[in-house]
Protein backbone atom coordinates (compact mmCIF):
# COMPACT_ATOMS: atom_id res chain seq x y z
CA UNK A 1 0.00 0.00 0.00
CA UNK A 2 2.56 2.47 1.04
CA UNK A 3 4.30 1.02 -2.16
CA UNK A 4 1.26 2.47 -4.37
CA UNK A 5 0.88 5.80 -2.16
CA UNK A 6 4.72 6.67 -2.74
CA UNK A 7 4.62 6.02 -6.81
CA UNK A 8 1.33 8.11 -7.22
CA UNK A 9 3.25 10.95 -5.67
CA UNK A 10 6.33 10.43 -7.52
CA UNK A 11 4.14 10.52 -10.43
CA UNK A 12 2.38 13.61 -9.07
CA UNK A 13 5.30 15.13 -8.70
CA UNK A 14 7.17 14.55 -11.99
CA UNK A 15 3.78 14.72 -13.91
CA UNK A 16 1.40 16.86 -12.01
CA UNK A 17 2.66 20.08 -13.39
CA UNK A 18 1.69 19.50 -16.84
CA UNK A 19 -1.63 18.05 -15.79
CA UNK A 20 -2.47 20.94 -13.89
CA UNK A 21 -1.06 23.11 -16.61
CA UNK A 22 -3.53 21.49 -19.12
CA UNK A 23 -6.47 22.32 -16.73
CA UNK A 24 -5.62 25.90 -16.48
CA UNK A 25 -5.64 26.45 -19.77
CA UNK A 26 -7.54 29.38 -20.67
CA UNK A 27 -10.70 29.19 -22.80
CA UNK A 28 -11.28 30.85 -25.73
CA UNK A 29 -14.20 32.76 -24.26
CA UNK A 30 -14.13 35.17 -21.35
CA UNK A 31 -15.99 37.09 -19.21
CA UNK A 32 -14.66 39.83 -16.89
CA UNK A 33 -16.43 42.03 -14.93
CA UNK A 34 -15.03 45.42 -14.71
CA UNK A 35 -16.87 49.02 -13.95
CA UNK A 36 -16.56 51.90 -11.44
CA UNK A 37 -17.70 53.36 -8.28
CA UNK A 38 -17.55 56.50 -6.30
CA UNK A 39 -18.73 58.39 -3.59
CA UNK A 40 -18.81 61.51 -1.85
CA UNK A 41 -19.74 64.76 0.67
CA UNK A 42 -21.68 67.60 -1.32
CA UNK A 43 -22.26 71.06 -0.07
CA UNK A 44 -24.44 73.03 -1.95
CA UNK A 45 -25.92 76.41 -1.36
CA UNK A 46 -28.79 78.49 -3.34
CA UNK A 47 -28.23 82.17 -2.74
CA UNK A 48 -28.93 82.72 0.50
CA UNK A 49 -31.20 79.60 1.72
CA UNK A 50 -29.64 77.14 3.77
CA UNK A 51 -26.89 75.06 2.39
CA UNK A 52 -27.67 71.04 1.33
CA UNK A 53 -24.56 69.12 2.88
CA UNK A 54 -25.17 65.42 2.06
CA UNK A 55 -23.47 62.49 1.96
CA UNK A 56 -24.07 61.18 -1.82
CA UNK A 57 -23.12 59.13 -4.70
CA UNK A 58 -22.47 55.34 -3.19
CA UNK A 59 -22.63 53.90 -7.17
CA UNK A 60 -21.60 51.16 -8.25
CA UNK A 61 -21.53 50.26 -11.84
CA UNK A 62 -20.43 47.45 -13.24
CA UNK A 63 -19.71 46.92 -16.21
CA UNK A 64 -20.05 42.94 -17.72
CA UNK A 65 -17.58 41.85 -21.02
CA UNK A 66 -17.84 38.50 -22.49
CA UNK A 67 -15.34 38.04 -24.89
CA UNK A 68 -16.71 34.83 -27.76
CA UNK A 69 -14.28 34.96 -30.30
CA UNK A 70 -11.48 37.08 -31.05
CA UNK A 71 -13.81 39.34 -33.20
CA UNK A 72 -17.13 39.08 -30.94
CA UNK A 73 -17.65 40.74 -27.72
CA UNK A 74 -20.67 41.31 -25.61
CA UNK A 75 -21.02 44.43 -23.00
CA UNK A 76 -23.30 45.49 -20.81
CA UNK A 77 -23.15 47.59 -17.86
CA UNK A 78 -25.92 48.34 -14.88
CA UNK A 79 -25.79 51.32 -12.66
CA UNK A 80 -26.71 51.46 -9.28
CA UNK A 81 -27.12 54.50 -7.58
CA UNK A 82 -28.54 56.17 -4.28
CA UNK A 83 -31.03 58.84 -4.80
CA UNK A 84 -33.89 60.40 -3.26
CA UNK A 85 -33.95 57.53 -0.43
CA UNK A 86 -34.45 54.71 -2.67
CA UNK A 87 -31.87 52.97 -5.25
CA UNK A 88 -31.98 53.34 -8.19
CA UNK A 89 -30.81 50.66 -11.20
CA UNK A 90 -30.08 52.05 -14.22
CA UNK A 91 -29.47 49.87 -17.64
CA UNK A 92 -26.72 52.08 -18.93
CA UNK A 93 -26.22 49.75 -22.28
CA UNK A 94 -26.33 46.54 -23.56
CA UNK A 95 -24.56 45.43 -27.09
CA UNK A 96 -23.22 43.10 -29.32
CA UNK A 97 -19.78 43.96 -31.01
CA UNK A 98 -18.30 42.30 -34.44
CA UNK A 99 -15.28 42.92 -35.70
CA UNK A 100 -16.13 42.58 -40.15
CA UNK A 101 -12.79 43.72 -41.00
CA UNK A 102 -9.62 45.50 -40.29
CA UNK A 103 -11.71 48.92 -40.36
CA UNK A 104 -15.22 47.99 -39.33
CA UNK A 105 -17.16 46.48 -36.52
CA UNK A 106 -20.88 46.35 -36.05
CA UNK A 107 -23.13 46.91 -33.70
CA UNK A 108 -26.42 46.04 -32.10
CA UNK A 109 -28.23 46.79 -29.00
CA UNK A 110 -28.10 49.20 -26.58
CA UNK A 111 -24.89 51.41 -26.77
CA UNK A 112 -23.43 54.47 -25.62
CA UNK A 113 -23.83 57.09 -28.70
CA UNK A 114 -20.79 58.82 -30.02
CA UNK A 115 -22.00 61.87 -30.10
CA UNK A 116 -19.04 64.39 -28.83
CA UNK A 117 -16.80 62.15 -26.63
CA UNK A 118 -18.05 63.47 -23.55
CA UNK A 119 -21.02 60.55 -22.81
CA UNK A 120 -19.53 57.59 -24.70
CA UNK A 121 -15.72 58.37 -23.26
CA UNK A 122 -15.26 60.99 -19.83
CA UNK A 123 -18.32 60.47 -18.09
CA UNK A 124 -17.42 57.72 -16.23
CA UNK A 125 -16.34 59.01 -12.14
CA UNK A 126 -12.59 57.61 -12.27
CA UNK A 127 -12.34 59.40 -15.58
CA UNK A 128 -14.14 62.32 -15.19
CA UNK A 129 -11.81 64.69 -14.10
CA UNK A 130 -14.45 66.74 -11.32
CA UNK A 131 -17.24 65.38 -9.53
CA UNK A 132 -20.01 66.69 -11.40
CA UNK A 133 -20.75 66.89 -15.56
CA UNK A 134 -20.99 69.99 -17.48
CA UNK A 135 -23.90 71.99 -18.22
CA UNK A 136 -26.04 70.18 -21.14
CA UNK A 137 -25.10 66.86 -19.73
CA UNK A 138 -27.30 64.07 -17.74
CA UNK A 139 -30.65 65.34 -16.81
CA UNK A 140 -32.64 67.66 -19.00
CA UNK A 141 -29.26 67.39 -21.35
CA UNK A 142 -28.82 68.51 -24.74
CA UNK A 143 -26.69 65.96 -26.01
CA UNK A 144 -28.16 62.66 -26.20
CA UNK A 145 -26.10 59.45 -24.16
CA UNK A 146 -27.45 56.28 -25.58
CA UNK A 147 -29.42 54.66 -28.02
CA UNK A 148 -31.02 51.45 -29.63
CA UNK A 149 -30.22 50.30 -32.40
CA UNK A 150 -26.92 49.32 -35.25
CA UNK A 151 -23.97 50.67 -35.51
CA UNK A 152 -20.84 50.68 -38.04
CA UNK A 153 -17.47 52.12 -36.49
CA UNK A 154 -13.97 51.82 -37.22
CA UNK A 155 -10.38 53.62 -37.50
CA UNK A 156 -8.07 53.91 -40.19
CA UNK A 157 -4.73 55.18 -40.37
CA UNK A 158 -4.29 58.24 -42.84
CA UNK A 159 -0.80 59.20 -43.28
CA UNK A 160 1.39 59.67 -40.09
CA UNK A 161 -2.10 60.23 -38.62
CA UNK A 162 -5.71 58.48 -38.23
CA UNK A 163 -8.84 58.86 -38.17
CA UNK A 164 -11.98 57.44 -36.56
CA UNK A 165 -15.86 57.27 -37.69
CA UNK A 166 -19.10 55.59 -36.44
CA UNK A 167 -22.81 55.58 -38.37
CA UNK A 168 -25.72 54.67 -36.61
CA UNK A 169 -29.35 53.89 -36.65
CA UNK A 170 -31.55 54.03 -33.63
CA UNK A 171 -34.89 54.79 -32.36
CA UNK A 172 -34.48 58.14 -31.95
CA UNK A 173 -35.72 61.11 -29.81
CA UNK A 174 -39.37 61.27 -28.35
CA UNK A 175 -40.75 64.94 -28.03
CA UNK A 176 -42.17 65.89 -25.02
CA UNK A 177 -45.66 67.39 -26.40
CA UNK A 178 -47.97 69.89 -23.07
CA UNK A 179 -50.11 66.69 -22.71
CA UNK A 180 -46.92 64.20 -21.74
CA UNK A 181 -45.29 67.33 -19.18
CA UNK A 182 -46.65 70.71 -19.96
CA UNK A 183 -43.50 72.22 -18.28
CA UNK A 184 -41.05 70.14 -20.32
CA UNK A 185 -42.96 70.73 -23.48
CA UNK A 186 -40.34 70.84 -26.49
CA UNK A 187 -38.07 69.15 -25.02
CA UNK A 188 -36.72 65.96 -26.42
CA UNK A 189 -36.13 62.91 -24.48
CA UNK A 190 -33.83 60.23 -25.81
CA UNK A 191 -34.46 57.14 -23.98
CA UNK A 192 -36.58 55.39 -26.48
CA UNK A 193 -36.97 52.00 -25.95
CA UNK A 194 -39.83 51.96 -28.33
CA UNK A 195 -39.62 53.85 -31.22
CA UNK A 196 -42.84 56.26 -30.95
CA UNK A 197 -42.86 56.50 -34.85
CA UNK A 198 -41.89 55.32 -38.47
CA UNK A 199 -38.49 56.79 -38.72
CA UNK A 200 -35.47 56.16 -36.86
CA UNK A 201 -32.71 58.78 -36.27
CA UNK A 202 -29.33 58.25 -38.36
CA UNK A 203 -26.08 59.87 -36.42
CA UNK A 204 -21.72 60.08 -36.74
CA UNK A 205 -19.24 61.19 -35.86
CA UNK A 206 -15.71 61.37 -37.60
CA UNK A 207 -12.82 61.56 -35.58
CA UNK A 208 -9.73 62.87 -36.91
CA UNK A 209 -6.21 62.63 -35.02
CA UNK A 210 -3.56 64.43 -37.48
CA UNK A 211 -0.50 64.02 -35.68
CA UNK A 212 1.41 60.79 -35.09
CA UNK A 213 1.52 60.74 -31.47
CA UNK A 214 -2.62 60.51 -31.47
CA UNK A 215 -2.42 63.76 -28.67
CA UNK A 216 -5.00 65.68 -30.89
CA UNK A 217 -8.33 64.41 -32.21
CA UNK A 218 -11.40 66.82 -33.66
CA UNK A 219 -14.44 65.65 -33.95
CA UNK A 220 -17.57 66.45 -35.74
CA UNK A 221 -21.23 64.65 -34.99
CA UNK A 222 -24.48 64.58 -36.10
CA UNK A 223 -27.62 63.30 -34.93
CA UNK A 224 -31.15 63.71 -36.96
CA UNK A 225 -34.33 62.47 -36.89
CA UNK A 226 -38.50 62.92 -36.60
CA UNK A 227 -39.10 63.05 -32.89
CA UNK A 228 -42.98 63.57 -32.78
CA UNK A 229 -45.88 60.52 -31.94
CA UNK A 230 -46.95 58.94 -35.35
CA UNK A 231 -50.88 60.19 -36.12
CA UNK A 232 -50.50 63.54 -33.95
CA UNK A 233 -49.84 66.83 -34.39
CA UNK A 234 -46.28 66.79 -34.05
CA UNK A 235 -45.30 63.88 -36.31
CA UNK A 236 -43.29 66.07 -38.45
CA UNK A 237 -41.76 67.66 -36.13
CA UNK A 238 -37.94 67.00 -36.10
CA UNK A 239 -34.71 67.05 -33.93
CA UNK A 240 -31.40 67.89 -35.83
CA UNK A 241 -28.44 67.87 -33.88
CA UNK A 242 -24.90 68.94 -33.96
CA UNK A 243 -21.39 68.62 -31.71
CA UNK A 244 -18.00 69.80 -32.45
CA UNK A 245 -16.09 68.02 -30.18
CA UNK A 246 -11.90 68.63 -29.31
CA UNK A 247 -9.14 66.48 -27.34
CA UNK A 248 -5.23 67.08 -26.93
CA UNK A 249 -3.74 65.26 -23.93
CA UNK A 250 0.19 64.87 -24.30
CA UNK A 251 3.04 64.71 -21.34
CA UNK A 252 5.60 68.05 -22.08
CA UNK A 253 8.71 67.72 -20.79
CA UNK A 254 8.60 71.39 -20.73
CA UNK A 255 6.30 71.80 -18.50
CA UNK A 256 7.13 68.38 -16.37
CA UNK A 257 3.69 66.83 -16.65
CA UNK A 258 0.40 65.84 -18.28
CA UNK A 259 -1.82 68.31 -20.07
CA UNK A 260 -5.03 67.71 -20.97
CA UNK A 261 -7.93 69.40 -22.67
CA UNK A 262 -10.88 68.20 -24.06
CA UNK A 263 -13.84 70.58 -25.06
CA UNK A 264 -17.26 69.92 -26.53
CA UNK A 265 -20.05 71.99 -28.03
CA UNK A 266 -23.59 71.01 -29.00
CA UNK A 267 -26.18 72.37 -30.65
CA UNK A 268 -29.79 71.07 -30.54
CA UNK A 269 -32.36 72.33 -33.46
CA UNK A 270 -36.06 71.33 -32.92
CA UNK A 271 -38.90 72.16 -36.03
CA UNK A 272 -41.69 74.91 -34.97
CA UNK A 273 -44.15 73.08 -32.61
CA UNK A 274 -47.54 74.69 -31.46
CA UNK A 275 -47.81 73.93 -27.17
CA UNK A 276 -50.04 74.27 -24.78
CA UNK A 277 -50.92 76.06 -21.30
CA UNK A 278 -53.23 76.43 -18.75
CA UNK A 279 -53.21 80.17 -17.53
CA UNK A 280 -54.29 80.90 -13.65
CA UNK A 281 -58.31 81.39 -13.93
CA UNK A 282 -58.34 80.14 -17.98
CA UNK A 283 -60.48 76.84 -18.47
CA UNK A 284 -59.02 76.89 -22.51
CA UNK A 285 -55.32 76.25 -23.13
CA UNK A 286 -53.14 78.77 -24.83
CA UNK A 287 -51.57 77.81 -27.73
CA UNK A 288 -47.96 79.00 -27.80
CA UNK A 289 -44.67 78.65 -30.10
CA UNK A 290 -41.15 79.65 -29.68
CA UNK A 291 -37.65 79.18 -31.94
CA UNK A 292 -36.71 75.39 -30.49
CA UNK A 293 -33.06 76.06 -30.05
CA UNK A 294 -30.73 74.71 -27.57
CA UNK A 295 -26.82 74.90 -26.88
CA UNK A 296 -24.36 73.66 -24.75
CA UNK A 297 -20.49 74.00 -24.34
CA UNK A 298 -17.78 73.10 -21.99
CA UNK A 299 -14.17 73.51 -22.00
CA UNK A 300 -11.68 71.46 -19.18
CA UNK A 301 -7.99 71.83 -18.75
CA UNK A 302 -6.39 69.77 -16.24
CA UNK A 303 -2.37 69.40 -15.45
CA UNK A 304 -0.71 66.66 -13.51
CA UNK A 305 3.09 66.99 -12.91
CA UNK A 306 3.60 63.31 -13.57
CA UNK A 307 7.34 64.01 -14.47
CA UNK A 308 7.89 65.46 -10.79
CA UNK A 309 9.05 63.07 -7.90
CA UNK A 310 7.11 61.98 -4.64
CA UNK A 311 3.92 63.22 -3.59
CA UNK A 312 2.87 65.80 -6.20
CA UNK A 313 3.44 63.77 -9.01
CA UNK A 314 -0.24 62.30 -7.92
CA UNK A 315 -1.87 65.46 -7.85
CA UNK A 316 -3.91 67.54 -10.57
CA UNK A 317 -5.10 69.96 -10.80
CA UNK A 318 -8.48 70.86 -13.12
CA UNK A 319 -10.72 73.52 -14.21
CA UNK A 320 -13.80 73.54 -15.86
CA UNK A 321 -16.21 76.38 -17.79
CA UNK A 322 -19.49 75.09 -19.31
CA UNK A 323 -22.92 77.03 -19.96
CA UNK A 324 -26.11 76.06 -21.55
CA UNK A 325 -28.87 77.95 -23.28
CA UNK A 326 -32.19 76.46 -23.55
CA UNK A 327 -35.22 78.11 -25.83
CA UNK A 328 -36.38 81.65 -25.12
CA UNK A 329 -39.97 81.07 -24.35
CA UNK A 330 -40.22 77.56 -23.25
CA UNK A 331 -41.61 76.84 -20.08
CA UNK A 332 -37.66 75.10 -19.33
CA UNK A 333 -36.09 78.43 -20.83
CA UNK A 334 -32.61 78.97 -19.09
CA UNK A 335 -29.41 80.17 -19.35
CA UNK A 336 -26.94 79.36 -17.32
CA UNK A 337 -22.97 79.25 -17.12
CA UNK A 338 -20.77 77.35 -14.59
CA UNK A 339 -17.20 77.61 -13.19
CA UNK A 340 -15.53 74.49 -11.64
CA UNK A 341 -11.72 73.89 -10.58
CA UNK A 342 -10.62 71.69 -8.60
CA UNK A 343 -7.36 69.29 -7.20
CA UNK A 344 -7.54 65.54 -7.47
CA UNK A 345 -5.08 63.31 -5.76
CA UNK A 346 -3.91 60.22 -7.94
CA UNK A 347 -3.98 56.94 -5.24
CA UNK A 348 -3.36 54.83 -8.38
CA UNK A 349 -3.68 54.92 -12.50
CA UNK A 350 -7.86 54.28 -11.42
CA UNK A 351 -8.71 55.32 -7.70
CA UNK A 352 -8.82 59.35 -7.71
CA UNK A 353 -9.51 61.86 -4.59
CA UNK A 354 -11.62 64.88 -5.88
CA UNK A 355 -12.12 67.74 -4.10
CA UNK A 356 -13.32 70.89 -6.31
CA UNK A 357 -15.66 74.14 -5.71
CA UNK A 358 -18.12 75.13 -8.34
CA UNK A 359 -20.04 78.24 -9.07
CA UNK A 360 -22.90 78.10 -11.29
CA UNK A 361 -25.08 81.27 -12.32
CA UNK A 362 -28.48 80.49 -14.09
CA UNK A 363 -31.88 82.59 -14.71
CA UNK A 364 -34.84 80.60 -15.48
CA UNK A 365 -35.21 76.93 -15.40
CA UNK A 366 -37.84 74.81 -14.95
CA UNK A 367 -40.65 76.95 -13.07
CA UNK A 368 -38.45 79.56 -11.98
CA UNK A 369 -38.19 83.04 -13.68
CA UNK A 370 -35.45 84.23 -11.08
CA UNK A 371 -31.90 84.62 -11.05
CA UNK A 372 -30.06 81.95 -9.14
CA UNK A 373 -26.44 81.29 -8.05
CA UNK A 374 -25.33 77.98 -6.53
CA UNK A 375 -21.84 77.25 -5.02
CA UNK A 376 -21.01 73.80 -4.37
CA UNK A 377 -18.19 72.34 -3.00
CA UNK A 378 -17.63 68.23 -3.30
CA UNK A 379 -14.76 65.92 -2.19
CA UNK A 380 -15.86 62.07 -4.01
CA UNK A 381 -13.42 59.13 -4.30
CA UNK A 382 -13.56 57.35 -7.42
CA UNK A 383 -12.84 54.05 -8.28
CA UNK A 384 -12.29 52.01 -11.85
CA UNK A 385 -12.14 48.09 -11.38
CA UNK B 1 -21.76 87.43 -22.89
CA UNK B 2 -18.41 89.20 -22.66
CA UNK B 3 -16.84 86.67 -19.92
CA UNK B 4 -17.75 83.45 -22.18
CA UNK B 5 -15.81 85.47 -25.35
CA UNK B 6 -12.85 86.25 -23.51
CA UNK B 7 -12.93 82.69 -22.24
CA UNK B 8 -13.43 81.18 -25.57
CA UNK B 9 -10.69 83.73 -26.92
CA UNK B 10 -8.51 82.54 -24.44
CA UNK B 11 -9.08 78.42 -25.21
CA UNK B 12 -9.00 79.31 -28.90
CA UNK B 13 -5.65 80.45 -28.47
CA UNK B 14 -4.16 77.83 -26.53
CA UNK B 15 -5.79 75.06 -28.29
CA UNK B 16 -3.35 76.81 -31.88
CA UNK B 17 -0.49 77.28 -29.51
CA UNK B 18 -0.25 73.78 -28.82
CA UNK B 19 -1.62 72.07 -32.06
CA UNK B 20 1.73 74.11 -33.51
CA UNK B 21 4.04 72.89 -31.21
CA UNK B 22 2.81 69.49 -31.40
CA UNK B 23 3.34 69.60 -34.93
CA UNK B 24 7.23 69.70 -34.65
CA UNK B 25 7.09 66.73 -32.68
CA UNK B 26 8.18 63.91 -34.66
CA UNK B 27 5.76 62.11 -36.87
CA UNK B 28 6.47 58.28 -37.15
CA UNK B 29 3.17 56.46 -37.89
CA UNK B 30 2.07 53.61 -35.99
CA UNK B 31 4.01 51.00 -38.19
CA UNK B 32 6.64 52.14 -36.76
CA UNK B 33 6.23 52.43 -33.10
CA UNK B 34 6.40 49.66 -30.39
CA UNK B 35 3.63 48.56 -28.44
CA UNK B 36 4.88 50.49 -25.41
CA UNK B 37 5.36 54.22 -27.18
CA UNK B 38 1.30 53.78 -28.37
CA UNK B 39 0.41 52.28 -25.10
CA UNK B 40 2.00 56.13 -23.63
CA UNK B 41 0.30 57.38 -26.57
CA UNK B 42 -3.29 56.46 -26.68
CA UNK B 43 -4.41 55.12 -23.34
CA UNK B 44 -4.02 58.46 -21.53
CA UNK B 45 -6.36 60.18 -24.16
CA UNK B 46 -9.24 58.95 -22.05
CA UNK B 47 -7.94 57.70 -18.47
CA UNK B 48 -4.22 56.76 -16.79
CA UNK B 49 -2.24 54.35 -18.04
CA UNK B 50 -2.70 51.46 -16.89
CA UNK B 51 -0.54 49.05 -15.22
CA UNK B 52 0.65 45.97 -16.93
CA UNK B 53 0.10 44.01 -14.01
CA UNK B 54 -3.18 44.51 -13.02
CA UNK B 55 -4.56 42.13 -15.43
CA UNK B 56 -3.02 38.87 -16.81
CA UNK B 57 -2.65 37.78 -20.37
CA UNK B 58 -6.10 36.62 -20.85
CA UNK B 59 -7.36 39.54 -19.51
CA UNK B 60 -5.66 42.13 -21.48
CA UNK B 61 -7.13 39.83 -24.52
CA UNK B 62 -10.64 40.79 -23.50
CA UNK B 63 -9.34 44.67 -22.48
CA UNK B 64 -7.50 45.05 -25.92
CA UNK B 65 -10.72 43.84 -28.11
CA UNK B 66 -12.80 46.05 -25.82
CA UNK B 67 -10.75 49.30 -25.90
CA UNK B 68 -10.48 48.74 -30.05
CA UNK B 69 -14.14 49.31 -30.06
CA UNK B 70 -15.07 51.53 -27.22
CA UNK B 71 -11.74 54.01 -28.05
CA UNK B 72 -11.67 53.44 -31.69
CA UNK B 73 -8.24 51.92 -31.87
CA UNK B 74 -6.53 50.71 -35.19
CA UNK B 75 -6.12 46.98 -35.40
CA UNK B 76 -2.17 47.56 -35.64
CA UNK B 77 -2.69 49.33 -32.41
CA UNK B 78 -4.06 47.17 -30.17
CA UNK B 79 -2.10 43.93 -31.26
CA UNK B 80 1.12 45.62 -30.24
CA UNK B 81 -0.36 46.96 -27.40
CA UNK B 82 -1.87 44.10 -26.47
CA UNK B 83 1.37 42.02 -26.64
CA UNK B 84 3.52 44.78 -25.08
CA UNK B 85 0.95 44.28 -21.65
CA UNK B 86 1.41 40.60 -21.84
CA UNK B 87 5.33 40.85 -22.49
CA UNK B 88 5.42 42.67 -18.91
CA UNK B 89 3.13 41.84 -16.61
Amino acid sequence: MRTIAAAGLLFLLFFGPDIFAQDFKPSKTQFMIRGYGHSGLNYEKVNDEDPDVSYVGATFAPMFLFKHSDRLLFEAELEFELEDGEVKVGFEYANFNYVLNKYITARAGKFLLPFGTFMERLHPAWINRLSTLPLGFGHDGVAPSSGIGVELRGSAPIGSGKINYSLYMINGPVLVTSAMDPEEAGMLRFENFEDNNGNKAVGGRLGVLPLSNSSVELGVSFYNGLAGNTGSQYENVAASLYALDFSYVKQISAIKGILDIKAQYTQSNVSDANYYEMAPGDTIPVSYTFANTSNAYFAQLSYRPSMASGFIKNVEIVGRYSTLATPEGAEWEQEASQFAIGVNYWLSWRSVLKFSYQITESVGGHGNTGANTTKGMFAHWALGF
Amino acid sequence: MNKIKIISGIIAVMILTITLYSCTAQRAAASKKSGAQLWGENCIRCHNIPSPGDYNDVDWETIGLHMRIRANLTEEEIVKIVEFMKTVN
